[in-house]
């Protein structure tokens, strides 16, 4: 029986009834029983007629759709007559469900989603992990050109397998570097992407070995960002790492945005973008991502028992080859080339998914807290008819499914409207992201796993949001609520309380972690570090200084030196061993007569003597290097040390002329201290340093560039001067600042989004901390009025309320601490490298703290204000 | 002494177990609608088994719903008006083969353990 055709059995059973009541009443009359209680005498004889058709519903076993059907449908009834409320609650509702989706429907793609949209289950992605063997110790990596060759050879399983390794090279019509792949021609098929949106695609002798074919392929938005979008593309001529490539065709961004790259080139042209090094030729270096079809009828499982063992036999030979000095085994993962997949940095996406999605899941908590606090004062003004119901046989878990129908179609209604913003969620994050990355969203496809994900939250914020009405419904005192007169002993304190506690305490989080984003762009960019980074330019060189090529190095360096200086603008060039706002690893410096590992850990620049002057670094006391200096690695010489050097070596002696020994034994003798500088990690000074003064014949090492005035002429002027000097150079210029900026911006957007984020969690925590406290004001308004007939005056009340809303954000902000604080320091742990997060945390917590505190007594005030109006004759007259 | 209420109990407790039986049983000797099964096993029973309508109609819409009766809308041979007769199928007289076994079986059964051999003679 089908559930529809409910109505028409229905319709049968009562005519059966019926017919049977007719016919019991004609027997009684027979009997001898008046016509006149024949009728009731029947009614008996039959029994309970709404038993008997529940029993028989039940028989139909379509009970639990009939009740569920029944309860929905009196949840829209109850709903409708309170539409104001119903909105505000499916808005909640809607807002974090649609929020926690639409930031998942973008999780979904760029980590869960298999990288193909065309028949994603044939295509596999393989990781090996070599064990034992030289390099690459026991990770899973790429695959070395052999192996790759084994399998692409030996393989039944597969239909074809391609191979890729993604780099960065400088595209130097675009002048920068962009995301390039390096691919095997059967690459684009293997991902699914047919036909190119212009021109073709690789033909296999461009990817056949000894035959350069320097052809490119872009994608679409490289091809829209850095040449206009030109139509005539096809056939142009393009310059990657110093050499001429031609356009061949444009990938659509459809396709190609699922792909990292921006240019795809043939794989073997790797050793023309990767100079100095020919990967094809060195056997045991695993430089190969690869991924393949499989054939029709073929299994994953099939495809790792016949890698298996085409990889031993790689193996075997590998071992032979090195005469056994290394034992290699190789380990397989399989995959379905998602992100979350690869077995390398899998913990690390589902860290960073928790991270995303946890302060997500408190705004959702939020909007779960509001909608109780609507549901649970509708359940204390409906208690009147909850107690009839009860009164009358229901059930209380009938109530119970009753209120939880009217929860569920709240969350369905709410999740359905959040439809509408896990459209446009993932498209407004990427666009506050970069408009580049905005294509991206094209192919953000929601999938059964988005809608999966809806649906799990839908239920479960149907549960949350339902429970305590459900138990303030289930402890309901049935006398007094029948009598109209019960006190505010039901939902007392201990409810309101806990909600209270609960959204100042999820409020808070919130606000820790946006506190902490909010702070973090003006790290990079608001601090002084100490020196001039407008006006410091990095020039990136990559110079062969070996042995060989000494002299032409040398000529070189020196050339160069001098023509940038001669460039208008220009006032000084320096070198220095370290780069800014980079990692630096520690020698350690130790004391004349201090033993090795008595010294301590500091940082070593080795510079060149007009450094100072070129970094803006001023020098407190004591002189510059000078090029009388000895500069010789044996022999001993003088050293400047930084400010922290000298009060850590020193406290209260004076450093100069004081001597150190560094770790290959070399004496030096302080003559200057210089001022402290804030360049290893944004906003933080550094720790003890030291300055070596350069060998002035030496190669290498960083190069920079003091100017005034407006950097981009000179970037260019520079950059030309470089490519006169040597063509095949591949550089890109930048000040100090800029390459701090491309950081901050970046991370003013993300920290714009989480500002957002944590705006909407604190608006929900206000509306709720205000709707709990109106709602126990209302409550205990009677309470109150009998108050000031005993003596209270207003002022009482008023404090009263406040405190007790005062002690509950106080319990919260502590929960709060508990839940932010390891939170916080995770994140912290996370975004480890440059950033100081760490002695933000505290910052980050005064802050919130302060700012909830504040907020929540606004949200107490009115409440509070409403309590004093109680009107005592009214609150009598009640009792 | 038991209560009337406790002997109700004990009644259905053993119609609950061969209600579907005495149902199907009844059918055999033909069609008939719900009130004239409940009267007959009531009446065969000299008024043992009340018949509850209360079990008696969700009895047989699980049979129908397991196939072993079948329902129509018929006018009575004695009266002018319709009622609901029901039919028992083939598939039903097979049923009350399997319950009538089942339930020998299970008298017997009981009678061993009631009645000993040894003990009659």
């Amino acid at each position: 029986m089908r559930w529809w055709q409910i109505r028409k059995r229905n319709d049968d059973l009562e005519r059966e009834l019926l017919c049977d009541l007719e016919l019991e009443e004609e027997e009684q009359r027979e009997r001898g029983v008046p016509p006149e209680e024949a009728a009731r005498a029947a009614r008996r004889a039959l029994g309970n007629v709404a038993l008997i058709r529940e029993r028989t519903h039940e028989a139909w076993g379509l009970a639990p759709i009939e009740r569920f059907w029944q309860d929905l449908l009196y949840a829209l009834r109850s709903v409708l007559r309170a539409p104001l409320l119903f909105s505000v609650a499916v808005l909640a509702l809607g807002l974090g469900i649609g929020l926690n989706a639409g930031v998942f429907t973008l999780l979904n793609s760029i980590f869960l989603q298999p990288p193909t949209f065309k028949d994603p289950r044939s295509f596999v992605q393989i990781y090996p992990r070599y064990t034992g063997w030289s390099t690459r110790e026991d990770q899973y990596s790429s695959f070395t050109t052999e192996d790759y060759d084994a399998i692409r050879s030996r393989s039944r399983v597969f239909e074809d397998v391609a191979a890729w390794q993604a780099s960065s090279v400088v595209l130097e019509e675009a002048n920068k570097p962009n995301a390039a792949q390096t691919v095997t021609c059967n690459y684009f098929r293997i991902f699914g992407v047919d036909r190119p949106l212009i021109g073709r695609f690789f033909v296999s002798e461009d990817c056949s070995r000894g035959f350069a074919a320097q052809v490119a392929v872009l994608t679409e938005a490289t091809w829209a960002t850095d040449f206009g979008s030109d139509p005539h593309i096809i056939g142009k001529t393009m310059h990657l790492n110093g050499s001429a490539f031609q356009v061949i065709g444009v990938v659509s961004s459809d396709a190609a945005n699922f792909l990292p790259g921006g240019i795809f080139v043939p794989y073997t042209m790797e050793p023309l973008l990767d100079r100095g090094r020919d990967l094809f030729n060195s056997a045991d270096v695993p430089w190969l991502g690869v991924a393949g079809r499989l054939r029709p009828g073929f299994s994953r499982a099939d495809a790792r028992a016949e890698l298996s063992t085409i990889m031993s036999q790689q193996d075997r030979a590998y071992v032979k080859r090195h005469n056994s000095t290394f034992n290699r085994k190789t380990n397989l993962a399989l995959t379905n080339g998602s992100f979350i997949e690869n077995p390398a940095v899998r913990d690390r996406v589902v860290a960073m998914m928790a991270l995303i999605l946890g302060p997500l899941t408190l705004i959702l908590l939020l909007a779960c807290c509001n909608v109780t606090m609507l549901f649970l004062s509708r359940t204390v003004t409906r208690r009147g008819e909850i107690a009839t119901r009860l009164a009358l046989g229901a059930s209380r878990g009938q109530l119970a499914r009753m209120l939880l129908a009217e929860s569920l179609l709240t969350a369905i209604i709410g999740g359905a409207l959040s439809i509408l913003l896990v459209y446009r969620v993932p498209l407004l994050v990427m666009n506050a992201i970069g408009a580049r990355q905005s294509r991206f969203v094209l192919l953000i496809h929601p999938d059964w796993r988005v809608f999966g994900y809806l649906a799990v939250l839908v239920v479960a914020a149907t549960i949350i949001s339902s429970l305590m009405p459900i138990r303030a419904a289930w402890k309901l005192d049935l006398l007094t609520a029948l009598k109209g007169r019960e006190s505010a002993a039901t939902v007392r304190s201990k409810t309101t309380s806990g909600l209270i506690v609960v959204q100042v305490a999820f409020g808070f989080v919130l606000v820790c972690v946006a506190v902490l984003f909010g702070r973090l762009p003006s790290l990079v960019t608001g601090t002084d570090a100490g020196f001039d980074t407008h006006h410091t330019m990095a020039v990136p060189l990559a110079v062969d200084t070996s042995a060989a090529n000494h002299a032409g190095a040398l000529t070189f360096y020196s050339t160069l030196e001098s023509r940038i200086v001669a460039i208008p603008g220009v006032q000084s060039v320096a070198y220095a061993s370290l780069g800014p706002f980079r990692p630096v690893p520690p020698q350690e410096i130790r004391l004349p007569g201090q033993t090795v590992g008595q010294g301590k850990p500091v940082s070593v620049d080795d510079i060149s003597s007009n450094f100072f002057s070129t970094f803006g670094i001023p020098l407190l006391r004591g002189r510059s290097f000078n090029s009388a200096d000895p500069t010789s690695p044996d022999s001993d010489s003088v050293a400047i040390v930084s400010q922290a050097f000298a009060k850590e070596f020193w406290p209260a002696g004076d450093p100069l002329g004081q001597s150190i020994v560094t770790p290959n034994n070399r004496r030096l003798i302080v003559v200057g201290i210089a001022a402290d500088t804030k360049s290893e990690s944004f906003g933080v000074t550094d720790g003890p340093r030291l300055y070596t003064l350069r060998d002035a014949s030496a190669l290498g090492g960083n190069l920079y560039v003091h100017f005034y005035g407006d950097p981009k002429p000179i970037e260019n002027a520079i950059r030309d001067t470089v490519k006169a000097l040597d063509r095949t150079q591949i550089i890109a210029p930048e000040t100090i600042w800029e390459s701090l900026e491309a950081n901050a911006v970046q991370m003013t957007s993300l920290a714009g989004i989480i500002l957002f984020m944590a705006s909407v969690g604190l608006l929900m925590a206000v509306v709720g901390v205000y709707g709990v406290l109106s709602f126990a004001v209302n409550h205990r308004s009677r309470e109150f009025g009998i108050k000031m007939v005993l003596g209270a005056s207003r002022q009482t009340i008023f404090r009263s309320v406040t405190l007790q809303a005062i002690r509950n954000t106080i319990v919260g902000l502590l929960c709060g601490a508990a839940i932010a604080q390891p939170a916080m320091s995770t994140l912290a742990r996370f975004l480890s490298g440059p950033f100081p997060l760490r002695g933000l945390i505290t910052f980050a917590l005064g802050v919130s703290a302060a700012l909830l505190m504040a907020v929540s007594l606004v949200a107490t005030w009115l409440p509070a204000l409403r309590a004093t109006r109680s009107d005592p004759m009214q609150a009598l007259r009640a009792e | 002494m038991t209560s009337t209420k406790d002997q109700v109990k004990q009644r259905s407790a053993v119609l609950q177990g061969t209600l579907d039986m005495l149902i199907l049983r009844t059918l055999l000797y033909g069609p008939a609608h719900g009130h004239q099964i409940g009267k007959h096993i009531q009446r065969t029973t000299n008024d043992f088994l009340q018949m509850q309508h209360g079990s008696l109609y969700p009895a047989l819409h699980r049979l129908e719903k397991r196939g072993w009766v079948t329902s129509k809308w018929e006018t009575a041979p004695d009266r002018n008006r319709e009622f609901k007769y029901y039919r028992l199928t083939e598939k039903g007289r097979k049923q009350l083969l399997v319950e009538e076994s089942q339930w020998k079986q299970m008298m017997e059964a009981v009678a061993r353990v009631m009645w000993p051999t040894g003990e009659e003679s």
